[in-house]
C-alpha cells in the first residue's frame, strides 16, 4: 500500500516525560516512522552523533543536559533537523531555539496531527533540498497567463509586472509548482521563509494576502489562492470547491 | 556670553538647597566672627576695671587715712602706715597735694617717680603694665587735703578669671552655636532621609499602602522631589502589585471554569466520542486562556523594543478578514475598509495582526443580526488614525477604560462566549509596545475603537 515503506524515516525522540514520551513514541510509530525513544539528554547527543536519523524531535527541559545545550553540541558536526518541544511557549524561547539551530520548535501540548504534519514538512523540504531543482520550463510553457521570471522574482501577465517581493515570489512559485496539491503552512514556512511556524506568526498569512492583491491589480483571474482551513494553501482554479 | 548662560542654567533652582545652606553656613559665619569680636573685646574692657568690693575696700583705706590725717598728723600717719603695712604687703602711702608725703618718711625717688605716672625709659611701651598698678584715692571728706597712694593688693587686681572667660567666650559658646547649627542642619537635611528610610522599611515589611507625610513631599527643594519620586515609586509598585495578585486571582477562577465543566463531563455517564469531543473543546479553551494569559504577561513584561516594518493596512485588513468571516460566519461584504492602499504604517506585523484581530472580534461579538464593521482612519501628520467601529450597543462612558483591564467582562458578554476579556488587553499591550496609542469611544451607534499608529 505505502511504497514508501522499504525506507521508513527514522526519528530520535528526546523526552524525559514517560506518559508524553510513550504516547508520542507510540503515534509516531502508527504514522509510519521509525522512533527510537531516548530519555536523557546525554545519552540522546550520542545516539544523535553516532546514528543516522532523519528527523530530532527534543525536549528542552531534560535531564542531563538540556536541549538547547545537546543543540550546540550537535549543531558543531550535524546539520540533521532539530524539532525543539518545550512548554516554554514565550516568544523569546522561540526565538533562542531558532537561533541555535533548530528547524522548528512545537509549543507544548501540541496535537500529534500538528506534530505530524511539522515531520512531514521538514522531511519534505529536505528531501526537496536534496534532490536537484527540476525546470520549470514546462510549467512555464504551460503558463500562458502568468509567466515565472527566476532573475527578476517576478510574475508578468497581460504585458503588466505583479511587483512581487522576492519571498511573494518564492512563495507563488511554490504553490505553482505543486499544482492543485494543498501545502501545509507548516511545509510553507520550512521551504519559503526557512523558519518554523508559530501560531501567531503571520508573515505566511501577509505574503498571501499581497500575492492575492498584486495578481489582482494585473487582472490574473485564472486560478487564486485559496485558504484551506487547518490545512494550508493551494493555488486552484476560481470555480473548484468555490 | 553662551558660558555665561550655560553656568547660568547651571545653577541650582530657586527652591534648592543650596540657597538654603548657602545662606545659613554664611550667616553663622559672620555671626560667629561678630560674637568673638565684640564678646571679647566687651571683656577686656571689663576685666580692666577693679570690682565694686575692691573699690569699697580701697576707699575705706582713703577714709581710714584722712581720719588718722586729722586726728594725729604725720604720727597719726606714721601709725596708720603701720597697722596697714601688717594688713597689705604692697606698697602703701598718704600724700598731701604737693606729691609731699604726709608721714613723716619722706618718699624715696623711686617712690616720687612712681607717683608722677611717668613710665621709665627702659619700661616696656606696651598696654599691659610691668607690675603691679598704682593707685591715686583722694580724701573722700577733702579731697583737697591729700591722698591714699597704694599699690594695687594682688588679691584686687581685675581680670583674674580672664583665662576663664576667655574660654568661655572663644571656646564653649561657638561650641554651643556650633552644635545648635548641627541640630538644624540634621533637621533640614536628615530627617527627611529618616523618613524615607522608614517608608522602605515599611516596604520591606509589605507595607505598600504606606506614603510620606505631606511635610515631606510638599518641600519645594531637592528633598521635596526625591519624597515626590519615592511616593510615585511607591504608587507604581503597590499597582503592578496588586495587578499581578488581580491576574493571577483572575486566572485562576478562569481556570476554574474550565476544570468544573471537565469534572462533570468526567462524572456524567457519556458515551465516548461524546466526552472525548467535549474535552477537546474544554482543553482548547483552557490552552486559549494560557496563552493569551503568557502573551499579556510576556507584552507587559518584554522591555525590548520589537522589530518594525511596513505594513499595508489593506493587506493586513484582507487577511484578517478572511480569517474573520470564516470564524464567524460573517459574509464579506460586512466587513468593510474605507483606507486605499496608500495607507502604510510601520509596526510589527505579529503583534498588529493579533491586535486588529482581537478589536475585530470583539466588534463582531457584540454586533447584533445583519450588523456591519468597519475599518476607517486619515492621516494625521506623521501618523494614521485608524478606527473600527461596529453597530452594537457601545459601552457606558465610565466603563470606556475598564473594557482594557484584563479578564474585564461587561455584564452583557455571556461567559463561555469564546472570551476571557483578555483580548483588548492584549490589543493595547501590543499597541503600545510598537509606539502606538489605543482607546475606545461611544460613537454614534456602537462603539469606536480608535488606533494611533506611526505612518510609514
Amino acid at each position: 500500500m505505502n511504497p514508501a515503506a522499504i525506507n521508513l524515516p527514522s526519528i530520535l525522540t528526546i523526552e524525559d516525560d514517560p506518559v508524553l514520551g510513550a504516547y508520542v513514541h507510540e503515534q509516531l510509530g502508527r504514522c509510519g516512522f521509525q522512533v527510537t525513544w531516548c530519555q536523557n539528554g546525554q545519552a540522546g547527543l550520542k545516539m544523535a552523533r553516532e546514528q543516522a536519523f532523519d528527523v530530532v524531535l527534543m525536549d528542552i527541559l531534560l535531564p542531563g543536559m538540556d536541549g538547547l545545550s545537546i543543540l550546540t553540541h550537535l549543531r558543531q558536526s550535524h546539520s540533521i533537523p532539530v524539532i525543539l518541544m518545550s512548554a516554554l511557549g514565550a516568544e523569546a524561547d522561540r526565538i533562542s531555539g531558532f537561533r541555535l539551530g533548530a528547524d522548528d520548535y512545537l509549543p507544548k501540548p501540541f496535537s500529534m496531527i500538528e506534530l505530524r504534519v511539522r515531520i512531514e514538512a521538514i522531511l519534505r523540504r529536505v528531501a526537496l533540498d536534496r534532490r536537484p531543482l527540476p525546470a520549470l520550463a514546462a510549467v512555464r510553457n504551460d503558463a500562458r497567463c502568468l509567466r515565472f521570471d527566476d532573475e527578476l522574482c517576478d510574475v508578468f501577465h497581460q504585458e503588466q509586472w505583479a511587483g512581487l517581493t522576492r519571498s511573494e515570489y518564492r512563495l507563488l512559485e511554490t504553490l505553482y509548482r505543486n499544482g492543485e496539491e494543498v501545502l501545509s503552512k507548516a511545509f510553507l514556512y520550512q521551504h519559503v521563509l526557512q523558519r518554523g511556524y508559530a501560531p501567531h506568526d503571520r508573515s505566511l498569512d501577509m505574503h498571501v494576502s499581497q500575492i492575492r492583491r498584486k495578481l489582482k491589480t494585473i487582472g490574473y483571474t485564472e486560478r487564486e489562492v485559496r485558504t484551506v482551513w487547518g490545512k494550508g494553501y493551494v493555488l486552484s482554479g476560481l470555480d473548484e470547491g468555490a | 556670553m553662551k558660558g555665561l548662560e550655560y553656568s547660568l542654567k547651571r545653577l541650582p533652582g530657586k527652591h534648592s538647597l543650596f540657597w538654603k545652606l548657602a545662606c545659613l553656613l554664611i550667616a553663622f559665619c559672620l555671626l560667629m566672627i561678630w560674637l568673638s569680636w565684640s564678646w571679647g573685646r566687651y571683656m577686656e574692657q571689663q576685666g580692666a576695671f577693679l570690682s565694686d568690693d575692691a573699690r569699697a575696700t580701697l576707699s575705706g583705706y582713703a577714709a581710714g587715712a584722712e581720719l588718722a590725717w586729722n586726728t594725729g598728723g604725720s604720727a597719726g600717719v606714721d601709725a596708720w602706715l603701720q597697722t596697714m603695712g601688717k594688713r597689705e604687703s604692697t606698697w602703701l602711702g598718704v600724700i598731701g597735694n604737693h606729691l609731699q608725703s604726709l608721714s613723716s618718711y619722706p618718699l624715696t625717688d623711686k617712690e616720687s617717680q612712681r607717683l608722677t605716672f611717668l613710665r621709665g625709659l627702659d619700661w616696656p611701651v606696651s598696654r599691659h603694665a610691668k607690675g603691679l598698678p598704682w593707685l591715686k584715692i583722694p580724701f573722700p571728706v577733702d579731697p583737697g587735703a591729700g591722698a591714699l597712694v597704694i599699690e594695687l593688693p594682688q588679691r584686687f587686681m581685675p581680670g583674674r578669671y580672664q583665662l576663664f572667660w576667655r574660654v568661655v567666650t572663644n571656646g564653649v559658646i561657638p561650641g554651643l552655636f556650633t552644635l545648635l547649627l548641627c541640630v538644624g542642619l540634621y533637621r533640614l537635611l536628615i530627617m527627611p532621609l529618616n523618613h524615607l528610610r522608614e517608608q522602605a522599611n515599611a516596604w520591606r515589611a509589605d507595607q505598600l499602602a504606606t506614603r510620606l507625610s505631606h511635610d515631606a513631599t510638599s518641600r519645594q527643594d531637592e528633598l521635596g522631589e526625591l519624597g515626590r519620586a519615592f511616593d510615585h515609586m511607591s504608587e507604581r509598585l503597590q499597582s503592578t502589585v496588586s495587578v499581578q495578585q488581580q491576574l493571577l486571582r483572575d486566572l485562576s477562577h478562569e481556570l476554574r471554569t474550565p476544570l468544573s465543566r471537565l469534572r462533570v463531563a468526567c462524572d456524567s455517564e457519556q458515551d465516548l466520542p461524546q466526552l472525548r469531543e467535549r474535552l477537546g473543546r474544554e482543553i482548547d479553551g483552557m490552552q486559549r486562556l494560557v496563552e493569551d494569559t503568557l502573551q499579556l504577561a510576556w507584552l507587559d513584561t518584554e522591555r525590548a523594543p520589537l522589530p518594525q516594518e511596513e505594513i499595508q493596512v489593506q493587506a493586513l485588513w484582507d487577511m484578517l478578514r478572511e480569517n474573520a468571516c470564516y470564524e464567524s460566519g460573517w459574509p464579506v461584504s460586512r466587513l468593510q475598509c474605507g483606507l486605499e492602499a496608500d495607507c502604510w504604517v510601520r509596526g510589527h506585523l505579529n503583534s498588529l495582526a493579533q491586535a486588529l484581530e482581537n478589536i475585530l472580534r470583539n466588534a463582531i461579538r457584540h454586533s447584533p443580526a445583519a450588523g456591519v464593521v468597519r475599518l476607517d482612519g486619515r492621516r494625521e501628520g506623521d501618523e494614521w488614525h485608524l478606527w473600527l467601529q461596529d453597530q452594537g450597543g457601545g459601552v457606558d462612558e465610565e466603563e470606556l477604560e475598564r473594557i482594557f483591564a484584563p479578564f474585564t467582562r461587561l455584564d452583557g458578554s455571556r461567559p463561555g462566549d469564546g472570551g476571557f476579556g483578555l483580548g483588548l488587553s492584549i490589543a493595547r499591550n501590543a499597541v503600545q509596545r510598537q509606539g502606538g496609542h489605543l482607546w475606545a469611544q461611544n460613537a454614534g451607534q456602537g462603539l469606536r475603537v480608535h488606533m494611533r499608529l506611526s505612518a510609514r
